[in-house]
């Protein structure tokens, strides 16, 4: 038998070591970066630093279920704009403090998403992915049309923020802190036990049933969860572009999603983050030099999926490291 | 949860025959126009390891998804330590003590063969809701327990994919261990094997059932395997269980050796 | 809600229905036989609407180009989706279906910003094609000769499909290839091929769809996003791969749309996706779909 000591020695991730021990430092130092960079540049970066920070929520997000889980939904947008709207709502129409609104946006996304979630676990694959289409759809009407309580394709206008937040500087630490916040209790999720149910789900189902895992509950708290932090990211946007409008929960915006977590690596925590950071700023750059961006985009989606399907997060994670295929 | 405690405890019913841990009265499924399992009643008694053999389309798997809660029978009932099991889903008849493993490896590819049983561990302690503790430390020595047992704790950090068709097939049955079972199905754990790693696999089972106290029943093709260490042996025939008893009594059954005519 | 405005609905829904069957169709027939979903559909309809508008107005001194422009259209749509196929689909067939999502997704921004670049942002519009220019007296009501005969080109499509399938010899080798690839690769027919040409059908169809469109709709850029939607409402509900399912589904959609909007206007948008939900919830295999196809 085995000493006790002898046991913690063994290693069970194939990082190497290095990069495991220092993992925490490399986090420090990116979030000290992160939060240094408006002393260094304009306004017109923090604003995107900012508009990174919130997809990477998002995507993160659905991460979770894409990634971890396996299941590939078509509607995040959905959820991201009950979020936004249910913020907007509450800041605009009953004038409610913003702490309680930014509370209040992601829980009722989660609600929402325990309701369609229900529904959709119960199918697979395919269907799955086209019924979490129809629910997103559903919803993107239900904002467009009922004029009365989403003023439809208005918006809804003038989302007053704190004092203390109105300047884009500190809209950015009050994002960086909430993004923080919300990757870390993802991080916790992802590694639990709880998150590896969800990875064995992800790698069969069947097998999973049968070490006595109830695939369809996980699968609806993985997605109530996942509802969870589009509509944080959604409650974030309220504050920062002070509008909502209904183009934000349709399948385009989905598409914007689903694209940032693939980008980066769906394998990988950081790969929606990483990825949110390169679709936006790849976004800004290619704008200035051509009209054409979405053939640009376009392109690097197709060669993404040819021949990076790890995503760039795998990409990197396999130079760090040769040999630890993840695979796809 | 009691009778599990009671066999952590050590306060187990050894050697207490007699006593029976599943059963199943007038079992029938139909696929379509095909009577797959025709009337099947037996008892499986507590310790007894037991090997349920017969050609190719007898019906042997479709019993075990039967028993398993995958299929569900068109009538007839299955029991499992008094309880009526015959409707549950698969994850709630796992929780209640039933472990098992698959003809065709179903495993979980990209994942590390320790997370492949940790997991299984994990859920099988019912710690998989826990969504706030770290899951790297939890449970290491019950898992490598597991992988010791299956003699795969070299092996513990290759990717479960990777391994050789031996080895995915241990840890076929290390995950199915795992879970804490009291009664072991194993759908034909040695196919596809050479002999020497068949024979180890055959001591492995033996050893399990014998120092761990658990029940098994396993598919066999391989007569070595089924007549070397079976207790018990069922025979089926289309659907149907047609002989029951030890070795020297199956060996000597003229009707089962008219089935297997030419097999052996 | 007279009597002859209920005709006149049901002309409209019939003939709205016909012409998204035409275009849902070949996203049907590649989904059934090539087990992909392919999401620029929509974008090659456009195609098939800009060449279709484009040969017609700049070759105005042709008599009768509009027609020459429904056969040469489709025809170019599906030269370009046999180049896509061997260069880009073929890679990926037998991977999971994310990837030909996403494949899928980056061709509808490629094809998007080629018609950017080839025709401009604008709005464009062609006048309905002579000899069916007028309207037609029906139940009291004046209806265009046109959509009459969108409706005779879905019946002809329809059972020309059923034909090409059930009676010819390539017909038998797509069904055989549908139904099992590996065996009828076994028995020596050449299955790529097959795939290729089954694209390429279900590319002319879309592009097809989007050359009879040109006279009714707006021709311009995001076109292809509306009805990419209305396209998987339809084969949702007639069941994905199922072609008799597509025309099932579109007359059911074009209807739905029609009544929808004298009922109840406000929610005439919605009606297609709760049905889309409905029947995923309740029989996601659609009504004439096969449950095999549940990957």
């Amino acid at each position: 038998m085995r000493s006790k000591e002898q046991l913690k020695t063994i290693p069970v991730n194939g990082l190497p070591q290095r990069l495991v021990r220092h993992r925490w430092i490399w986090l420090v130092i990116a979030v000290g970066l992160l939060a240094a960079m408006p002393a260094f540049v304009g306004k017109s970066w923090v604003s995107l630093l900012c508009e990174i920070l919130i997809l990477a929520v998002a995507a993160s997000g659905l991460n979770l279920i894409i990634g971890y889980t396996g299941m590939i939904s078509f509607g995040p947008a959905g959820l991201y704009a009950v979020g936004a709207y249910t913020t907007a709502l509450l800041i605009v129409g009953v004038r409610a403090p913003f702490g309680l609104a930014m509370i209040v946006g992601p829980l009722v996304a989660a609600v929402v998403s325990l309701i369609v979630g229900w529904f959709c676990v119960r199918r697979t694959a395919v269907y799955f992915a086209l019924l979490t289409l129809a629910f997103s759809q559903l919803i993107h009407t239900v904002i467009y049309k009922w004029y009365g309580l989403t003023g439809g394709d208005d918006g809804i206008i003038d989302i007053r923020v704190p004092s203390f937040l109105s300047s884009i500087g500190s809209y950015y630490y009050f994002t960086l802190a909430c993004t923080v916040v919300c990757l870390l209790a993802m991080w916790v999720i992802a590694n639990s036990a709880f998150g590896k149910a969800l990875s064995v789900i992800r790698e069969n189902p069947g097998r999973a049933e049968f070490i006595g895992i109830n695939v369809r509950r996980y699968q609806l708290m993985a997605f109530v969860i996942q509802g969870f932090f589009l509509g944080a990211a959604g409650s974030l946007l309220c504050g920062f572009s002070h509008s909502v409008f209904p183009p934000i929960a349709n399948w385009t915006k989905s598409i914007d999603i689903i694209i940032a977590c693939l980008l980066g690596g769906m394998f990988h925590f950081f790969g929606p983050f990483v990825g949110s950071a390169v679709y936006i700023l790849l976004d800004k750059v290619v704008t200035g030099f051509t009209e054409y961006w979405s053939l640009v985009l376009g392109i690097f989606v197709i060669l993404l999926v040819l021949f990076f399907r790890g995503g760039m997060a795998g990409f990197i994670s396999e130079r760090l490291s040769p040999g630890r295929r993840e695979g796809s | 949860m009691v009778w599990r405690a009671l066999s952590q405890k050590g306060c187990r019913l050894e050697g207490v025959r007699g006593v029976d841990m599943l059963s199943t009265q007038g079992l029938m499924k139909k696929f379509g126009g095909l009577t797959a399992i025709n009337n099947v009643s037996f008892e499986i008694e507590k310790g007894e390891l037991s090997s349920i053999i017969g050609p190719n389309g007898a019906g042997k798997t479709t019993l075990f998804n039967l028993l398993t809660g995958h299929l569900r029978p068109d009538s007839g009932r299955v029991i499992f330590n008094d309880k009526d099991i015959t409707n549950l889903p698969p994850h709630g008849i796992c929780q209640l003590g039933i472990g098992r493993s698959f003809q065709r490896i179903n495993i979980f590819p990209r994942l590390k063969v320790f997370d492949n049983v940790q997991a299984a561990v994990l859920a099988g302690q019912g710690k998989c809701v826990n969504i706030f503790s770290p899951s790297k430390n939890m449970a290491r020595e019950e898992t490598i327990k597991v992988l010791e047992t299956v003699e795969l704790v070299d092996k513990r950090s290759l990717f479960a994919g990777l391994l050789s068709h031996g080895d995915q097939k241990r840890l076929e049955i290390g995950i199915a261990l795992a879970v804490r079972p009291s009664l072991l199905l194993l759908d034909e754990p040695t196919a596809g094997m050479g002999s020497e790693e068949t024979t180890e696999i055959a001591g492995l089972i033996n050893r399990v059932v014998q120092y761990q106290g658990l029940t098994a029943v396993f598919v066999e093709h391989d007569m070595s395997v089924v007549f070397g260490i079976s207790q018990k042996i069922r025979v089926m025939h289309l659907g149907e269980i047609i002989a029951t008893g030890t070795p020297e009594e199956i060996r000597a059954n003229a009707q089962v050796q008219r089935i297997y005519l030419g097999e052996e | 809600m007279s009597l002859q405005a209920v005709l006149m609905q049901l002309l409209s829904g019939l003939s709205s229905g016909m012409l998204i069957y035409l275009i849902a169709v070949g996203l049907s027939l590649i989904f059934g036989t090539l087990r992909v979903l392919n999401l620029a559909h929509g974008a090659l309809y456009m195609l098939g609407a800009y060449l279709c508008f484009w040969l017609t107005s700049s070759f105005q001194q042709i008599p009768g180009m509009f027609w020459w422009a429904i056969i040469l259209g489709p025809f170019l749509v599906a030269l370009f989706g046999g180049l896509v196929e061997v260069v880009l689909l073929r890679r990926i067939y037998g991977w999971h279906f994310m990837y030909e999502f996403i494949l899928t997704f980056g061709l509808i921004l490629i094809i998007s910003d080629l018609v950017k670049l080839l025709w401009g942002g604008g709005f464009h519009s062609i006048k309905y094609p002579w000899p069916l220019a007028d309207t037609i007296k029906v139940a009291g009501g004046t209806f265009p000769l046109y959509n009459l005969f969108l409706v005779a080109m879905g019946l002809f499509i329809f059972f020309g499909l059923r034909a090409l399938l059930h009676y010819t010899r390539l017909g038998k080798v797509i069904r055989g290839v549908t139904y099992n690839r590996e065996i009828m690769n076994a028995l020596g027919e050449n299955v790529p091929a097959v795939y290729l040409v089954v694209f390429m059908l279900g590319c002319w169809l879309g592009g097809l769809g989007g050359a009879l469109a040109t006279p009714l709709v707006t021709v311009t850029l995001g076109m292809d996003m509306t009805v990419i939607i209305q396209c998987f409402i339809v084969v949702v509900i007639g069941g994905l791969g199922s072609l008799t399912g597509a025309f099932i589904g579109a007359l059911i959609l074009g209807l739905l749309d029609a009544f929808g909007i004298m009922v109840l206007p406000q929610l005439a948008i919605a009606f297609g996706f709760i049905l889309m939900a409905i029947v995923l919830i309740v029989r996601p295999y659609g009504l004439m779909g096969k449950r095999e196809y549940e990957k």
